[in-house]
């Protein structure tokens, strides 16, 4: 059978992993990825906006990220969503801006690479989180030793396998398969890991089998959609995916409801059929 | 009708692929709604000497001559390499692949501007990967390098006769190929496996459509269809595809057009 490439950018996907940063223009550049996601049948995205590079920045420099978050969800409520980003070793400011931004209508909580998943520095968090049925998503991936070098605490597989042995019951997500590294690597050590960890397909590696082989290790009911601005490869690599229509709809649309769901949430659009 | 500029047959070392035989490759371009597609032998990359990988190539896609278009490897380094660019050509193949990071020879250097004005002479294209794999995950017998786009500008300087193919190469529009103006007039080619159009992961909106600025600024004509098949998904390229921001002759020259001229088809 032929690939539907037209029937399949028109089908509804929940972006779950993508970012408007905190920059002059974040305007303009929101418009644009709302745009975007309209040529590509993305009904909404769950953004962040980070502070990269492992930086253990003081706590005045975060709450700014979050805001230009909660100005796009704003500024398009329909389409956008946020993840509040947090540093953990923040201790108790931490924990507070995660009570604000949830409070201010964020679904999750996003971290990046200043502390590993594992660490127990985030175990106030991964309570909070569990506490009230939101995800962490975790910046993640497994690249060679110079690409680790600039991120020496990148979380992997195993790191998720063992928060996750701690707190079974955290929606804990290991972000992006195609983000850079070893993917066979990661994947494989999250095989033991709670059926609460999921794991991305975004990322700008489009390697072919990437997204059965998370299929085949995790099963499809814990890979979600997202593109972290790989918009097309990422719509492209679920559509070219040896999958079943009803795994791929898993992928794009179910998975991330049913994350919603715990919360008390619901897509922002009704899914066209439903 | 469409030609696929970036396919491939053979073994990659690191990971095992499928659909890398000819058999497979060309049930997979069914699948994805593609005619023909231009392939080499991976193992030529990593062969001191391609020219036996080259003649096993236009064996093999012989019984699937209407689908697979063969190019052949050179490694300028490789003693007369002069008699494997003629074999080549009296095989049929319709272009010649240079693979700098894995034959360990400068991009712009004098032996690759050898190669590429003889492939001019010729009237054959010349294919040079700007990666193979995606350097953050190469094994540690991998170079694991991608080629300098400024050094291919270079080379397009010094041979400006020649026609040039950069498949999987990102980004492209900040790239330093492209801000060569000098150089837009010339007959050099991106491909569609990895770059973005729309939207990208970039804390600039100066470079947040990569592919789109390209377009924006001109260089729609320097765009052919490509998919990196077996190493990466058919499906970003053909989602790019068929959204990408051209009229309808521009997007049938992206489709297949430009390329068969290119390969003399």
């Amino acid at each position: 059978m032929t690939l539907d490439i037209e029937s399949g950018i028109r089908r509804p996907k929940i972006d779950m992993h993508c970012h408007v940063w905190l920059m002059d223009g974040w305007e303009q550049s929101a418009d644009h990825l709302v745009a975007s996601g309209d040529m590509l049948g993305i009904t909404e995205y769950w953004c962040s906006s980070v502070i990269q590079q492992g930086i253990l920045a003081p706590f005045e420099d975060v709450p700014p990220h979050n805001d230009t978050i909660l100005s796009a969800m704003a500024r398009h409520p329909k389409r956008i969503r946020g993840w509040c980003f947090l540093i953990p070793g923040h201790f108790q400011d931490a924990i507070d801006e995660a009570e604000r931004c949830l409070d201010a209508g964020m679904i999750g909580i996003k971290l990046y690479n200043q502390y590993r998943i594992d660490d127990p520095v985030l175990h106030p968090i991964l309570e909070l989180a569990s506490e009230r049925r939101v995800p962490i998503l975790q910046h993640a991936g497994y690249p060679v030793p110079e690409h680790r070098a600039s991120q020496p605490l990148i979380s992997h597989g195993i790191h998720f396998s063992e928060a996750s042995e701690k707190y079974p019951d955290a929606i804990l997500i290991h972000a992006h398969i195609g983000g850079g590294g070893d993917w066979e690597h990661t994947v494989r050590e999250m095989r033991q890991a709670s059926p609460n960890v999921y794991i991305d397909v975004s990322g700008s590696n489009l390697d072919d089998g990437q997204v059965e082989y998370a299929v085949s290790e995790l099963g499809v009911e814990r890979v979600l959609f997202g593109t972290d601005g790989t918009m097309a490869g990422s719509v492209g690599k679920v559509l070219d995916a040896d999958l079943t229509e009803d795994e791929r709809e898993h992928i794009f649309w179910t998975n991330a409801e049913r994350i919603l769901a715990q919360q008390g949430a619901t897509p922002t659009e009704l899914r066209i059929g439903n | 009708m469409l030609i696929d500029v970036n396919a491939w047959l053979g073994t990659w070392p690191f990971r095992s692929l499928r659909d890398n035989t000819p058999d497979t490759l060309v049930a997979r371009l069914d699948r994805s709604g593609i005619d023909k597609a231009v392939v080499s032998y991976i193992e030529a990359a990593f062969h001191r000497h391609p020219q036996s990988a080259n003649e096993r190539l236009a064996r093999d896609v012989e019984p699937h001559g209407d689908r697979l278009i063969p190019v052949g490897t050179i490694n300028p380094l490789s003693p007369h390499w002069e008699d494997d660019l003629t074999s080549c050509i009296d095989r049929g193949m319709k272009g010649i692949r240079l693979f700098p990071q894995y034959h360990n020879f400068q991009t712009d250097g004098t032996e690759s501007r050898s190669v590429v004005q003889a492939c001019a002479q010729c009237n054959l294209p010349v294919f040079i990967p700007h990666r193979l794999e995606d350097t953050r995950q190469h094994h540690w017998m991998d170079p694991g390098q991608s080629v300098d786009l400024a050094q291919i500008a270079n080379l397009i300087a010094a041979v400006p006769d020649a026609a040039i193919i950069i498949p999987n190469a990102r980004p492209l529009a900040r790239s330093p190929l492209w801000m060569r103006e000098d150089l837009r007039d010339l007959n050099w080619y991106f491909d569609l496996s990895l770059a973005e159009i729309h939207y990208g992961l970039h804390k600039s909106t100066n470079a947040m459509k990569d592919l789109g600025y390209l377009i924006e600024e001109g260089g729609a004509n320097h765009i052919l269809f490509g998919t990196h098949l077996p190493f990466s998904y058919a499906g970003p390229a053909l989602v790019k595809l068929a959204i990408l921001p051209v009229d309808e002759e521009t997007l049938e020259d992206i489709k297949y057009r430009t390329a068969a001229k290119l390969l003399s088809l």
